[in-house]
């Protein structure tokens, strides 16, 4: 036992700045696509939403491209289809937003929103009770990298609690399964108000690849959701981010917009 | 390539003949005959004597004597065929709702009392003052994949321990059919998250074999690396779990930071902290460059001798091997029985490894992990093992970089059948793949680990308390998504 205590309070700092400093993940990391609604060529747009599993990308019947985050997983298939620089890679970290209309890139402009703290009934300390709704596994693990030294939640006064009564925020992680949807429901109920529920992942904010009939879609379609993290699976930075707009200490991503080159 | 050979059964001797032909059952499943007078067709995958054997029988008047009467393993799947096709196996000794749940879930019962084989000792019927049910689940407290335990209990000793799953069937098998081919992979990626890259693999293998497409030996190397990284992140996790069930924060915190690594690492390589996007059919979408190979190798050396260090701590503390050895027993028989398998199934003393059993992209003769202790400790002890393997294997294989391209063109194919196959850091993940020519499969049936390893879920808690439940299942290192698909 000294043993571990010694090497405890010996090993020299691992964790993170953030959110006073940036953390931005290695070059060609794949966080989402990003697109440039001024520039779409539409023969090229139906290849790349041809490729589009999760169908982020559509087109609409007048030929508008339009990306959604809320459903992107960031595989990049687009972007190898058409090369002209109209779709790119965001390697970014701060993606969550609390609308799920401010996800999209194509029907509204970046101009339109401006980026801003939510004002939430809570400041400071959250405590966060997690559900998982069907999610592949990985989101958990992320989260469970929330308590690692390099991210440690608790600095920012983020905890999770194991009773649904003593928490303000409900993380739910993956698309909701019929089998999920009555104990989701019985958990947000059990919760005290002021509450708030955040959607991890691009399976909780939308469905993801999944579709009907095993799958409902988004948490959205069972519970409000107040803030959306989209990811495949998203980074313990992301969910940071998230859990901390959540508490309104940061503001919010912006669209999948893509700069213009020129 | 796997050979499969295919033979023709009666479906009443469908039992007798598993039974004859011995070896471990892989799957089995039901699917609608393309000729209707026929009626549903049974299919059963058989590893015997180093050979794969697909058993077909057809099914006439919705039922069949069950095999589980024979081959305990059966168990799960054809309750399975029993709520997906309405065909019922006469003589199964637990017929219940498997994935298909009631739809209220609010009520919480212990399932009956029946158990599973005439060999097996059956669920004691406990009753009386002081008897009852923990029902732990779907929502666990702490940060936990859904799934449901009903736990009988008289206070501390654990009666009996029923599993209940598939709260998170999210239609894998279906999905992987609608969509196009060439974006079926990212489905398979997304069965069991953790899993990824053997679940790639293993669906990439199938469609190379259905396509008779060969990988270049470049995409190999590149595809052994990114499959023992992903061994290694999962060793890792079921470490820190065991420390922080121990209440060794420091050594949590130490595994957890040697876990992040390797996801960073993860990153930097393939652009995803699980490594998804990185296998697809016919090689790699990602290639390593000398940047790429060195920063592998120099990650690898500095997080091996870190490794060895907190390992060396770890295997000293005794407050943590106290609580391991000795728990959660699985004896060489029950692993046997259920056809468990990866780390589960070779710390019970059995040898087996899909990438030496299976072979495939360019796996070397290697060292297969092997304890016979069966409890918690050696199921830990079979991943420490593996855990420096796969630094080797990696170290190999970025050493054995051939130049040359990082895939091949997948061929076509018109009508064929094909079995895929990887070892995943949970055990041997399968695909049966059948396609008809059309742009996307027309018959997907997939068997994660965790399926088979669930299933011999509650033969490990003879004579254990309660308060050993947590090391058990970390121990088991299990994944509910992969299970549910």
């Amino acid at each position: 036992m000294i043993r571990w205590f010694v090497r405890g309070v010996t090993r020299r700092r691992l964790t993170t700045r953030y959110p006073r400093a940036e953390e931005p993940p290695p070059p060609g990391f794949r966080a989402r696509a990003l697109l440039d609604p001024a520039r779409v060529d539409p023969r090229q747009a139906w290849r790349a939403a041809q490729v589009c599993l999760p169908k982020a990308l559509t087109l609409d019947p007048e030929g508008h491209l339009r990306l959604d985050a809320g459903r992107c997983i960031g595989c990049g298939l687009c972007v190898d289809e058409i090369e002209n620089g109209v779709l790119g890679i965001d390697s970014g970290y701060e993606l969550a937003s609390s609308s799920r209309r401010r996800l999209v890139a194509g029907d509204v402009q970046e101009a339109d929103i401006a980026a801003e703290v939510l004002s939430r009934p809570f400041r400071r300390s959250l405590h966060i009770r997690h559900v998982d709704t069907g999610s592949d596994g990985a989101v958990e693990q992320e989260i469970a990298a929330l308590l690692n030294p390099y991210y440690d939640m608790q600095r920012l006064g983020l905890f999770f609690t194991a009773s649904p009564r003593h928490a303000d925020v409900l993380l739910v992680t993956g698309p909701v399964t019929k089998p999920m949807e009555a104990p989701l429901r019985r958990t947000y109920e059990a919760m005290p108000e002021p509450r708030a529920v955040v959607a991890a992942g691009t399976d909780a904010c939308s469905g993801g690849i999944w579709t009907e009939p095993e799958v409902l879609g988004g948490v959205d379609r069972v519970l409000p959701v107040d803030v959306y993290i989209p990811g495949d699976p998203p980074t313990p930075i992301a969910l940071l981010h998230g859990l901390l707009l959540a508490s309104g200490r940061v503001r919010e991503a912006q669209p999948p917009i893509k700069q213009s080159a020129a | 390539m796997i050979a499969v050979e295919d033979r023709t059964v009666d479906a009443g001797s469908l039992a007798t003949e598993l039974e004859r032909l011995g070896g471990r059952l892989m799957m089995l499943y039901a699917t609608a005959s393309a000729c209707a007078s026929v009626g549903p067709e049974l299919c059963a995958f058989v590893h015997a004597h180093d050979e794969v054997i697909k058993l077909r029988a057809s099914v006439r008047g919705n039922a069949y004597p069950a095999v589980t009467r024979f081959v305990p393993a059966a168990h799960w799947f054809e309750r399975e065929i029993h709520d997906l096709h309405g065909i019922t196996p006469q003589g199964h000794p637990r017929l219940e709702p498997l994935v298909r749940h009631a739809p209220d879930e609010g009520e919480v019962k212990l399932f009956g009392e029946g158990d599973v084989g005439p060999t097996h000792r059956g669920a004691e019927r406990l009753a009386g003052p002081g008897v009852f049910v923990i029902p732990y689940g779907p929502v666990r407290s702490g940060v936990f994949e859904s799934a449901q335990f009903l736990v009988q209990t008289g206070g501390e000793d654990v009666a009996y321990c029923a599993q209940r799953l598939f709260f998170k069937r999210r239609g894998a098998e279906r999905r992987i059919c609608d969509v196009p081919l060439e974006l079926a992979v990212l489905v398979a990626e997304r069965v069991s998250g953790t899993s990824s890259v053997a679940h790639a693999l293993a669906f990439s293998h199938g469609v190379e074999s259905l396509a008779h497409t060969e990988v270049p030996p470049r995409s190999q190397a590149i595809r052994r690396v990114l499959a023992e990284l992903e061994r290694l992140y999962n060793h890792l996790e079921a470490t820190v779990r065991e420390c922080e069930d121990a209440s060794l924060s420091v050594a949590q915190a130490e595994f957890a930071a040697l876990k992040e690594r390797l996801h960073r690492l993860a990153a930097s390589v393939a652009g995803n902290r699980y490594l998804r996007g990185a296998v697809l059919p016919g090689g790699t979408r990602i290639d390593l460059d000398a940047q790429t190979v060195d920063l592998i190798a120099a990650t690898m050396s500095a997080w091996e001798r870190e490794w060895q260090r907190v390992l060396a701590m770890l295997l000293r503390t005794d407050s943590f091997l106290d609580r391991l050895v000795s728990t959660g027993p699985l004896s060489e028989e029950d692993a046997r029985d259920f056809a468990c398998v990866g780390p589960v199934a070779r710390a019970s003393g059995i040898d087996l490894d899909t990438r030496r059993d299976l072979p495939y992209d360019g796996y070397q003769t290697f060292q297969v992990a092997h304890h016979s202790d069966g409890d918690a400790m050696a199921r830990m002890e079979v991943r420490f093992q593996e855990v420096e393997s796969a630094v080797e294997l990696i170290r190999e294989a970025v050493a054995s970089l051939a130049p040359g391209p990082t895939r091949s063109e997948v061929g076509s194919f018109v009508q064929a059948e094909a079995l895929g196959a990887a070892e995943s850091a949970r055990g041997e993940t399968l695909y049966w793949l059948e396609a008809d020519g059309s742009a996307s499969l027309a018959q997907c049936k997939l068997r994660a680990a965790s399926f088979m390893n669930f299933g011999a879920f509650n033969r490990v808690f003879d004579s254990q308390v309660l308060t050993d439940f947590s090391f058990i299942e970390h121990s088991l290192g299990l994944s509910p998504a992969g299970c549910d698909a």
